[in-house]
């Protein structure tokens, strides 16, 4: 059995004050382990993409704390908390957030830029089928091919963590699909955790930890036994 | 491995060039100009002073009245000063030991010779020389006596050894035109002189006698050019030369003119020969140079006073008479032009802080902007780990290379094309010398290392504040510190009126900048327009500041036999003056801000009831009324006490400024005559000139020094504006292509940040027109507002920074703008505007409608 790689425990976090206060989440606790494929499932306002947010150090929770390989993120200062996600995240927006006047490979180039153990960034082009598109520019591709560079951008840093908010909200069915057996992929070839966070109920299938989200709270969180690949997935 | 993020900077730059263009446009104009005119203005500074050593400049001359022998030239080269007493008293001896001897020839014409022997008779003669001999001695000790007083010849001495120069002259008829008629007199100076020499802008020396070199301006004045032929003193030369000489650099033809003449008077050289053929009187002018130089102005004074005692007893000896006596540091002619070009300076200071301060809000806009529309990608970037450094590192570059191509190119045509400019608007003005490009190091600091310097600064304050947002803020695009919460409501106005009013509300912060950019820009049109106004406005109004219509100088109180000049016109009042310096530093409100040279008062003594000028109560010694411009120049109030100190001796004066009078003219204080007499030791009955409303015509012109009439003092102001009107012409087109391109930035600005929500409401079907209506009408009505509201502010600011510029020249005039200038200034704007209204509309065109589609980041 893998490590226990990911820790939360008791985490809050509220947004407004007074009457317009809202607890998004409200003491979440659960463990993820290394090189799990683990989903985040629950409705809008849910909390989903908050606690994403925390985990990926870009957002700091009221009370708890998150606990990656046994670092407190907590208990890191700004600048640790860059190197933290320099060394260790890899981010996938459901916008895909690419610079315009940087090509598809210069685009990756930037991932590859940040990691003392960047993947080939050629290798990582063909891997996601980019070939014949790595001169281009954002604006000459598809909202998948551009979600795809996305991915590489994240993939290439060769992170212990991907972290994946909504990254097919924004696609159709077949491109989805891609894009999920894309991140599968690199979650068995290169060994990262991936933390996705969705409202598709179809993605937990292919996920071998799945956590569902409500109100602020873990409702349940349950390993998945029956796991099938990202190509068999119906919705 | 190479930060990618490099590779941005190239397609940015080439991507959104003409944003750039304009904004590298403004940078390439305001350091071009500003440069050129820096280093026009060093060069022609470096031009005159090294011409004053190349050129062998005097540090003074005297006049004869015949030419000197070798022994006074020996003797005055010692500085030392003849024993004048003694000298009279051997001359009276010799006369009176022949007078009694002819006395005593003719009193004993009849006696025998034998009464010569007798004792009664030697005793007899003995005492008569011995008499008359005392006679001598007492009447040369009473005339001494008052030469010594008027002179100070009693005071201390100390010789001033000199070295004597021959550098005479003639004042010759010019008649340029070959008429026979006398168009202007030219001084005529041997083309051999080691002192006192020429720089040749054009042609060479003469060198037969035929041939003439003539002042440059002159000739380009009356249009003389090289091979031209004419009549100087009767006879004909043909123009071989244009020159500059080291000591006309204005064509004072007296030190005492107020203003040159370059068309009337010209100098001009000649062969030796073809100076000796002249007619002309010769005047017998000898330039001298101290053999120590003198250390500083007190020094210089304290030389020259030393050398006028010496001259005076030395002329005295040796039989000769004074015409004219002149140190170098009080020639007109010399020191008019360098003086007035270092205060040319000024305008082109103020201007450039004024243009530092647009560049700073165009950087301060343009890369808040820039964040702005990256949010996403900053947001990502921070996400996946790049430190905030790196991200400032990167944004930082962009504006640097902008500014550096900026700064490079706007230099290049600063010592170029500009300062050919600048210089020939010196060239316009006086006669200066040839000029070399000089290095600028006040050019490079104030239009370079500031500007680099400013956009360094407030690049990396917007980018450092903006970075320190969270990643997550810049992924939301929630930049803005505070936001609304609550919608306000809107009267039930139509559809696209309220419409129309959201979008006005939504854009309010793009507003705010757009209101201070049209402040900027109202402030340079006012500089533009109102600087040109305000000198013909003094120019207009300068003659009605005079106290009198006629205001006479005169060199002395008394004629040169002691009596006190009178006249019987009957509106002739008598004043007394003096000059002194007021320490521009002592001013408390702008400490500092002034170019730190001492500002020079007039201070008059008034006589009681004086007609001319209206003291409101009697002063007292240490007491005085200011000229209401000293009051508004330095911001003084009643009460105040002000230092003045004497230029050339290490003396002050504290005085209690009583109030003020209504005098705009000058920078003067104004005491009560006793007053006057009593603070400076002057004796009862002692004055300095005549107000007048008449011309006085009995008092004889070697008693005056000046007279000031109304047209004198258009005269400076007609050259003031004519030296300083090129400069202003320069600005004037500069600022309004500026203007031009701040508003094209901000109006650009304005729809870029609309771009989504453009998008949006065409692909709700909403006709270009619409859309041009929803978006550029309400930016019509605010830029409207705030032209006329920049305007006032714009007024008033520069109002304060005229002040300023104020103190960085000697005198005063206060900023006026013409109501048509005035109405030009907002004019312009919305005109400018109009322009890019219309090329907006083609931009609102030109917005794709996938814009809100796609995320195409």
């Amino acid at each position: 059995m893998k490590d226990c790689f990911l820790e939360i425990r008791e985490l809050k976090k509220s947004f407004g004050e007074g009457e317009a206060r809202q607890d998004v989440l409200r003491g979440m606790n659960f463990t993820v382990k290394k090189g799990e494929f683990c989903v985040l499932l629950g409705p809008s306002g849910s909390g989903k993409s908050t606690l994403l947010n925390i985990i990926g150090g870009i957002d700091t929770p009221d009370s708890g704390y998150v606990s990656i390989d046994g670092d407190k993120l907590e208990e890191m200062n700004e600048r640790e908390l860059t190197l933290y996600r320099r060394k260790h995240l890899g981010y996938v927006f459901q916008m895909y957030n690419l610079i315009p006047n940087l090509n598809v490979k210069e685009n990756i180039e930037v991932g590859a830029y940040l990691s003392d153990k960047p993947l080939d960034v050629e290798e990582v082009i063909t891997t996601l089928g980019l070939q014949d598109h790595k001169y281009k520019y954002p604006n000459q591709l598809s909202g998948g091919q551009q979600q795809r560079v996305s991915i590489g951008r994240a993939v290439v840093k060769n992170p212990d963590i991907l972290m994946c908010d909504e990254p097919t909200g924004a696609l159709d069915y077949k491109t989805s699909k891609e894009i999920l057996a894309l991140i599968e992929e690199c979650n068995s070839k290169y060994g990262s955790t991936v933390i996705m966070v969705t409202h598709n109920e179809a993605i937990k299938y292919m996920a071998d930890h799945v956590i569902k989200l409500r109100d602020g709270v873990v409702r349940h969180n349950d390993m998945n036994e029956k796991k099938i690949s990202a190509a068999e997935l119906e919705w | 491995m190479k930060n990618p993020l490099i590779r941005r900077i190239p397609r940015e730059l080439k991507a959104d060039w003409h944003k750039y263009i304009v904004i590298i446009i403004f940078m390439v104009m305001m350091i071009g100009v500003i440069s050129g005119m820096y280093v026009g203005h060093d060069s022609m500074l470096s031009a005159v002073y090294t011409g004053r050593k190349e050129l062998n400049l005097e540090d003074g001359s005297f006049e004869l009245s015949k030419r000197a022998s070798q022994s006074f030239i020996d003797d005055i080269s010692t500085g030392e000063m003849a024993d004048v007493r003694q000298y009279y008293i051997d001359k009276g001896n010799k006369e009176a030991d022949k007078e009694v001897a002819e006395a005593i020839e003719e009193a004993f014409a009849g006696f025998p010779d034998e009464v010569r022997e007798t004792e009664e008779y030697k005793k007899a003669v003995e005492e008569a020389y011995e008499e008359a001999h005392n006679t001598v001695v007492e009447k040369v000790d009473e005339e001494w006596g008052e030469i010594v007083d008027r002179y100070n010849l009693d005071e201390d001495f100390k010789p001033v050894a000199i070295s004597v120069y021959e550098n005479f002259y003639r004042d010759a008829a010019e008649d340029y035109n070959n008429d026979g008629t006398e168009d202007a007199t030219v001084r005529v100076f041997k083309s051999d002189s080691t002192i006192n020499m020429a720089s040749f802008n054009k042609g060479r020396a003469p060198e037969n006698d035929t041939e003439i070199a003539i002042d440059r301006m002159h000739a380009d004045n009356v249009g003389i050019k090289i091979g031209d032929s004419i009549t100087v003193g009767g006879k004909k030369f043909e123009v071989v030369g244009l020159l500059s000489y080291v000591d006309y650099l204005t064509l004072h033809e007296s030190n005492t003119d107020l203003m040159f003449d370059a068309f009337g008077f010209d100098v001009a050289m000649v062969t030796p020969e073809a100076f000796n053929k002249l007619t002309a009187r010769v005047h017998y002018n000898y330039a001298y140079k101290y053999v120590n130089e003198p250390e500083d102005k007190i020094q210089k004074a304290d030389y020259a006073n030393a050398l006028l005692k010496a001259l005076i007893t030395q002329t005295l000896v040796h039989d000769t008479e004074i015409e004219d006596f002149l140190p170098e540091y009080l020639r007109q002619a010399s020191n008019f032009a360098p003086s007035d070009i270092e205060h040319d300076s000024a305008g082109t200071s103020i201007l450039c802080y004024i243009l530092i301060g647009v560049i700073a809000f165009i950087f301060a806009i343009t890369i808040s902007n820039t964040i702005d529309k990256e949010s996403a990608v900053i947001g990502t970037l921070r996400a996946s780990g790049y430190s905030k450094r790196e991200l400032v590192n990167h944004y930082m570059s962009m504006p640097l290379i902008v500014t550096i191509i900026g700064a490079v190119l706007g230099n290049v045509l600063g010592y170029t094309a500009f300062r050919t400019v600048a210089v020939n608007l010196y060239y316009e003005s006086y006669s200066l010398p040839t000029c070399h490009l000089v290095w600028s190091n006040t050019a490079l600091i104030k239009t370079t290392i500031i500007p680099l310097v400013l956009m360094f600064c407030i690049n990396l304050i917007v980018i450092v504040r903006k970075m320190q947002l969270s990643p997550l803020r810049f992924l939301r695009h929630d930049l803005v510190r505070t936001r609304r919460t609550k919608a306000r409501r809107l009267p039930s106005w139509s559809f696209l009126r309220r419409f129309r009013l959201r979008i006005l509300f939504q854009n309010m912060p793009n507003y705010v900048v757009l209101a201070v950019g049209v402040v900027l820009i109202e402030l340079m049109l006012c500089f533009a327009f109102g600087l040109p106004d305000s000198l013909s406005h003094y120019s207009k109004s300068a003659p009605d500041m005079m106290f009198a219509e006629y205001q006479y100088m005169l060199m002395d109180s008394k004629d040169e036999d002691g009596n006190v000049i009178k006249t019987r016109e009957e509106t002739a009042e008598t004043f007394s003056s003096k000059n002194l310096l007021y320490l521009k530093n002592a001013a408390t409100l702008f400490s500092g801000m002034g170019s730190g040279k001492d500002e020079s008062v007039t201070v008059y003594g008034i006589a009681d009831n004086s007609e001319y000028v209206k003291l409101e109560s009697e002063t007292s010694p240490g007491e005085g009324y200011v000229s209401s411009a000293f009051m508004a120049k330095f911001g003084l109030k009643v009460g105040d006490t002000i230092t003045l100190h004497e230029e050339y001796e290490n003396k002050s004066y504290d005085f209690t400024v009583l109030g003020s009078v209504d005098y705009d003219g000058g920078i003067a204080l104004f005491m009560g005559k006793k007053s006057f007499d009593a603070m400076f030791d002057k004796e009862d009955g002692d004055f300095s000139g005549f107000f007048s409303c008449n011309e006085i015509s009995d008092v004889d012109e070697q008693s005056i020094a000046t007279v000031i009439t109304a047209e004198d003092i258009t005269k400076v102001t007609v050259q003031l504006d004519h030296s300083m009107g090129g400069f202003m012409d320069v600005f004037k087109y500069a600022l309004v292509v500026l203007a031009a391109a701040l508003i094209y930035l901000l109006a650009k600005i304005i729809i870029e940040k609309n771009e989504q929500s453009i998008s949006m409401v065409k692909i709700l079907g909403f006709m270009n027109t619409e859309i041009g209506s929803l978006y550029i009408v309400p930016t019509a009505i605010m830029v409207i507002i705030f032209a006329i509201a920049g305007f006032a502010a714009g007024y008033y600011l520069m109002i304060w920074i005229f002040q300023l510029f104020m103190l960085q020249m000697d005198g005063y005039f206060v900023y006026y703008m013409k109501p048509i200038s005035m109405v030009l200034s907002v004019v312009y704007l919305l005109v400018g505007y109009a322009v890019v209204s219309a090329i907006d509309y083609f931009r609102i065109k030109r917005i794709p409608m996938d814009v809100a589609l796609k995320n195409v980041e």
